[in-house]
């Protein structure tokens, strides 16, 4: 942790314990073992398949092989601020924005000595392999015309990465308003990540949850970190699971708006809402297929709970489950070719999955008497969900390939589990301070990290692409 | 207000009764000699105080001379939804019935509590009942919002059986949203697993 220190010395106490994630150390840290196999493989396979750099662009430093496993140890000086407040730069830009390398998987941060002027050469005897330099000016926007009023002046970062050599690999500048700076701190590391291994990361996407913090339970947005937490509906009744279309644009949810249970789809930014009339008593649990415009829920119809599925505009109705047990929850496979779901037909709540047409049914989870709320891995290998052990709720990550399963052990209940679109974390809910609150961990169950503090908050649901 | 009235009356006949008889032994009648097998004499007893009032004589109504007519009494019934409501859950018109956990079958008590509920609601056919389907915390969300689903159906059907018109009746699960009682005891679960009649006024 000391490394964090030095190189983020502004950083809050707090901070430096939220950075304790720190996936890939050097070989010689005491916490490789923490590496997993799969992560290794994944990387290695992710470095392989790097894009050929483009021609405007410096070739990226040569990938060596035997390091394949091992993250890319960089060096963040403090920026150089040109006249800008640097309370608003330390909280709002470089915390975000080594926290996001901290966590990358792709980047270890190094410790760099303390004060100004920091070389190539010095980072380079530091460890560091490669180093970003970040400058930071005002700037006032271009007029849009003349007779506008003079908006607020935009910061404008210029972040440059240079390897050992001096060869850079990276040069952009980024400008936004003072609203942004988190925001291109985000996108910086996205930019550095998918130089490295083609993909952006998860620095850009975002959870779905709910919250009672404004007095009735809404559905809320924030940030992968917990950043710019927001409220997207304003039903003033009960709001309730929401779940995100494949394309991150829209969000199902269900409410009790008027009195009785509906489904309605609405825009990430709040607007354009409209209520699916299905016909049918429950309407919850929504979900998107992750291929067309298909929604899996739970209808009712006298009692009997079932999974059916409807077309995205409130057409093409369809029951995929037909027996009198409770059937509830359902959550598509990435592919959209088979549905999770929960069933009481054995007589307690547990695990099933089907093809997507409702056919070949079989039972997945045979442990613990109360199973409930699966969700698909990405790579569609696993399902993490919630299952009673001991009388406590707990998460279970079970392996759809071995069969085999591990609970991720915590504090209170822990329930609602969901994967990050890169697979390597979780959401989830858990009540261990005596409320529910919303907590981000490593598929590992490792470095739990809380995201919400007002109120109770529930159902996370994270966005589904990496932009 | 009739037993007012009642108890006045019976005060003034006793007291008719009692006048005369308080007039005609204005002294006090001479102590009784207790015969007594011990030497020291027996106390005497003082007789008890006659009250002497001086109320006005009760004046006997003339027989059939106006036929009263019977008395009538008028009460506000509650006609707002919310009053009618307290008043459906205080008088017992309307019964809650309660589940066992993970359980939507109705036990004796909760056939019980509908049945008086179904007697309530044949007499009025006016009102119409939603039914909300509740569960303890002890669960999943999810998986509860169809467990409540299904309780407040199995209420619904039950009063269908008992001659309710099911046309009358809507259904809600509310699955842990909406707890009664927010502990976390055995004793707060078991209030909150329980299908909540709600009156939702005239009409369907």
């Amino acid at each position: 942790m000391t490394s964090f220190h030095s190189i983020g010395n502004q950083q809050s106490t707090e901070q430096r314990v939220r950075q304790r994630p720190v996936e890939r150390r050097p070989l010689r840290s005491p916490w490789r073992w923490r590496r997993s196999p799969a992560l290794l493989l994944m990387t290695a396979a992710l470095l392989s398949a790097m894009p050929a750099p483009s021609q405007t662009q410096i070739t990226p430093p040569p990938i060596d092989r035997s390091l394949a496993n091992q993250t890319v140890p960089i060096a963040v000086p403090y920026p150089t601020l040109n006249a800008v407040p640097a309370a608003a730069i330390t909280d709002e830009l470089f915390g975000p924005l080594t926290r996001d390398l901290a966590i990358s998987g792709v980047f270890s941060l190094v410790p760099l000595p303390p004060g100004a002027g920091i070389t190539p050469e010095v980072a380079k005897r530091a460890g560091a392999q490669q180093i970003l330099y970040l400058s930071i000016a005002y700037s006032a926007p271009a007029p849009s015309s003349s007779t506008a009023p003079q908006a607020s002046p935009e910061f404008v970062i210029e972040a440059r990465l240079y390897d050992s050599t001096g060869v850079s690999g990276l040069a952009r500048s980024y400008r936004g308003p003072a609203a942004a700076l988190t925001r291109m701190a985000h996108i910086i590391v996205s930019d550095l990540v998918r130089q490295f291994n083609g993909k952006p990361g998860i620095f850009l996407t975002q959870i779905a949850f709910v919250s009672d913090r404004d007095g009735h339970p809404e559905i809320y947005l924030m940030n992968y970190d917990g950043g710019n937490q927001r409220r997207i509906t304003f039903h003033n009744s009960i709001s309730v699971l929401p779940s995100w279309s494949p394309d991150d644009e829209r969000l199902v949810y269900t409410s009790f708006a008027r009195k009785t249970t509906d489904m309605y789809i609405v825009n990430r930014n709040g607007g354009g809402r409209i209520r699916l009339n299905t016909g049918l008593n429950l309407n919850t649990s929504a979900t998107f297929s992750p291929v067309g415009h298909d929604i899996a829920f739970v209808g009712s119809v006298a009692g009997n709970p079932d999974i059916y599925l409807i077309r995205d505009d409130g057409t093409n109705l369809r029951r995929l489950t037909t027996t009198s047990s409770i059937e509830s929850t359902p959550e598509w496979s990435p592919t959209g070719r088979q549905i999770s779901f929960t069933s009481g037909r054995s007589g307690t709540p547990q695990i099933y999955v089907m093809d997507s047409e409702g056919a070949n049914v079989r039972r997945i989870s045979f442990e613990g008497e109360w199973n409930d709320d699966a969700s698909w891995s990405p790579d569609g290998e696993s399902l993490a969900y919630t299952s009673r052990v001991d009388g406590r709720f707990q998460i279970r990550i079970m392996s759809l390939v071995t069969g085999q399963s591990r609970i991720i052990a915590g504090e209170g209940s822990n329930e609602q589990p969901g994967f990050s679109p890169d697979g390597r974390f979780l959401v989830f809910q858990s009540n261990r301070t005596g409320k529910w609150q919303i907590y981000r961990a490593r598929v590992d169950g490792s470095d739990v990290l809380p995201l919400t503090f007002v109120g109770e908050n529930k159902d996370p649901d994270w966005s589904k692409k990496m932009p | 207000m009739s037993n007012v009235k009642f108890g006045s009356l019976i005060a003034t006949i006793a007291l008719a009764a009692i006048l005369p008889a308080a007039c005609k032994h204005k002294t006090p009648p001479p102590p009784k000699v207790i015969p007594s097998t011990l030497e020291t004499p027996a106390p005497v007893v003082a007789p008890p105080p006659v009250e002497t009032t001086t109320s006005p004589t009760a004046v006997q109504a003339p027989v059939d001379f106006v036929r009263e007519e019977p008395k009538v009494t008028a009460e506000v019934l509650p006609n707002d939804i919310e009053d009618l409501n307290r008043a459906a859950q205080t008088r017992g018109w309307v019964q809650d019935a309660f589940f066992s956990y993970d359980e939507s079958t109705l036990t004796s008590e909760a056939q019980a509590a509908l049945g008086a509920t179904a007697t309530w609601l044949k007499s009025h056919p006016d009102i119409s009942l939603l039914i909300e389907g509740h569960c303890d915390e002890r669960g999943t969300e999810q998986y509860n919002l169809a467990l409540g689903d299904r309780r407040a159906n199995i209420a619904k059907e039950y009063l269908a059986t008992l001659g309710v018109d099911a046309g009358r009746i809507k259904t809600v699960s509310y699955g842990v949203e909406r707890p009664f009682d927010p502990g976390h005891t055995e004793q707060a679960w078991a209030k909150n697993r329980r299908d909540h009649l709600v009156l939702a006024g005239a009409g369907r």
